[in-house]
């Protein structure tokens, strides 16, 4: 895949203040070139959920966005750790581990993944103690 | 091409910049020592004419003259304005002066704003998906076509109420030459009065503005006193504390938090609301930059005002209040891949800026620079910290 635009953004474990500044600026960088409102819809709802489970489960970790020439926008959420220990459960709707703390404070109420797998249209993800890494495909006409 | 009631004066201008921190949509930049108002970006929130010092920027409405050139004139006034009534006979004195103006008739706008509301409210109760946003205000409407257009489809298409009132006015007098004017308390609602964003089946004729008709009402006053009635929902929807509120309705007011809501929204996190009621002035509309009392007391004025109320909402059928011209958004001619291009030659010029946001070089902040730079419009050179650096080095 060429990329023809290309960023990356870190986001902090537990850094709740600033949870959805990089969604933020993923859907107003995706709306300036020209994506149509009906896929930045679906991103933004992904990326946002992505970019929280960063934050709460994972020890923070990195975004990297890139759109193809054929304007189909490819998301990576890639974390240091701990890992998913059963990724079939965390792939069933209502299902959450969300601490007391981020519960609290609005956040982890479940519908994650299964969420994020139905608004995309490719949707890939590995886990190990090591890391998680998922991998989001956006199709959109241009 | 877009144009706007918001009007600069060179002659009071004193290159402050205040106007062009303001803006949240970055329209506004300093050229050749004078401010260049951007109309693609411009929302007409008007934080510009709030934030001169000086009556340096203000929005200009149509003068009384026009009066002359019809048989019949109608005024229409908003809640907002009859809101600053703290009585019935305030409310009657009030449209006593506004009718020594010149006008036939004066028409209280409640009765429609009640009907918008009522609409909402049924589309709302059938809504199983994303929450609706209503749209009472012009600014949530552009806000959301330029800032958040993946909310485009829950934009409610109903017309704004001074658009339904003025349809159904014109409908009462089929016959007569009739010329329609709307009293405006904000310059949001001017604007879209005076130019309704390109849509040509606009019924008001002519747009005033509060600013430059009250100090000729003001001289009206105390002379006699005009039957008044209106409707107590309609005034309700001038005050996001007043109006009617359910807990599937999610009602926020000032700008900042507005934004925020429609951020909120677009990530899915507002699900478990029907309904999105955004006001972009503090207070609602009774905080209208072209009014002039607190919005606290004002607001108690409802209060005292709607036990007195007697009017119902208006009724008409749907197709007369249904439009569909909320989902049109500005064009960009520029293909997907140019704009990307363009995007990206914007972020690297962007890296070699100093990110200080200081507004030295006209702009409002240093993303906006590094785009003129892109567009061909300055140089690196216009940049007064890298100059300065420059020159330093030297």
């Amino acid at each position: 895949m060429d990329s023809i635009l290309h960023k990356e953004y870190t986001v902090v474990q537990d850094d709740y203040v600033n949870a959805g500044k990089v969604s933020s600026d993923i859907k107003s960088t995706l709306s300036e070139i020209g994506i149509s409102p009906k896929v930045l819809r679906k991103i933004a709802v992904a990326s946002y959920e992505s970019e929280i489970n960063l934050i709460i489960h994972a020890y923070g970790g990195k975004v990297f966005l890139d759109v193809g020439e054929d304007g189909a926008v490819y998301l990576v959420f890639k974390d240091p750790g701990p890992g998913i220990p059963d990724l079939e459960k965390a792939l069933t709707p209502g299902w959450s581990t969300a601490s007391e703390k981020a519960r609290g404070m609005g956040f982890g109420a479940g519908m994650g993944l299964p969420n994020i797998q139905r608004v995309s249209d490719d949707f890939h993800i590995e886990s190990s103690p090591e890391g998680t890494t998922l991998s989001l495909v956006f199709r959109s006409p241009v | 091409m877009r144009r706007s009631v918001v009007h600069y004066t060179l002659e009071r201008c004193i290159r402050c910049m205040k106007c062009v921190k303001a803006c949240p949509t970055s329209a506004l930049s300093m050229d050749n020592d004078r401010v260049v108002i951007d109309q693609q970006r411009c929302i007409n929130c008007g934080r510009c004419i709030m934030s001169c010092h000086n009556r340096g920027i203000l929005a200009q409405g149509s003068t009384l003259e026009d009066i002359e050139n019809y048989e019949y004139t109608v005024c229409l006034v908003p809640g907002a304005l009859i809101s600053h009534c703290a009585s019935l006979e305030e409310a009657q004195d009030l449209f006593h002066a506004i009718r020594m103006l010149g006008f036939d008739e004066v028409v209280d706008i409640t009765e429609y704003t009640a009907l918008h509301l009522k609409e909402v409210q049924l589309m709302a109760g059938e809504n199983t998906g994303d929450p609706y946003i209503a749209s009472f205000c012009p600014v949530i409407t552009r806000l959301v076509q330029t800032s958040h257009k993946s909310l485009l489809d829950s934009l409610l298409p109903i017309k704004f109420c001074s658009e339904i009132a003025a349809k159904d006015i014109r409908r009462k007098y089929p016959d007569k030459h009739i010329g329609i004017f709307n009293l405006c308390e904000c310059e949001s609602k001017l604007e879209y009065a005076k130019y309704p964003y390109g849509n040509p089946q606009y019924e008001v004729d002519h747009a005033l503005a509060l600013t430059d008709i009250f100090p000729m009402i003001r001289k009206n006053m105390h002379k006699g006193y005009d039957p008044v009635s209106f409707c107590k929902e309609g005034l309700q929807v001038c005050n996001p504390q007043r109006i009617i509120r359910r807990d599937d309705y999610l009602i926020a007011d000032g700008y900042d938090k507005v934004s925020t809501v429609l951020d909120m929204a677009e990530f899915g996190l507002l699900n478990e609301f029907r309904l999105l009621i955004l006001y972009p002035c503090f207070n609602g509309c009774i905080g209208g930059h072209m009014l002039w009392g607190n919005s606290f007391l004002v607001a108690n004025n409802i209060d005292a005002l709607t036990s007195q109320s007697s009017k119902k909402a208006a009724d008409l059928p749907f197709d007369e209040i249904y439009t569909d011209e909320f989902s049109r958004t500005d064009d960009d001619s520029r293909s997907f891949l140019e704009r990307t291009r363009f995007f990206r030659a914007v972020n690297e010029e962007f890296e070699r800026l100093p990110g200080y946001d200081c507004s030295a070089c006209g702009m409002q902040t240093c993303r906006v620079m590094a785009e003129e730079i892109v567009k061909g419009n300055r140089t690196e050179d216009d940049c007064r910290v890298l100059k300065a650096l420059k020159e330093k080095n030297e």
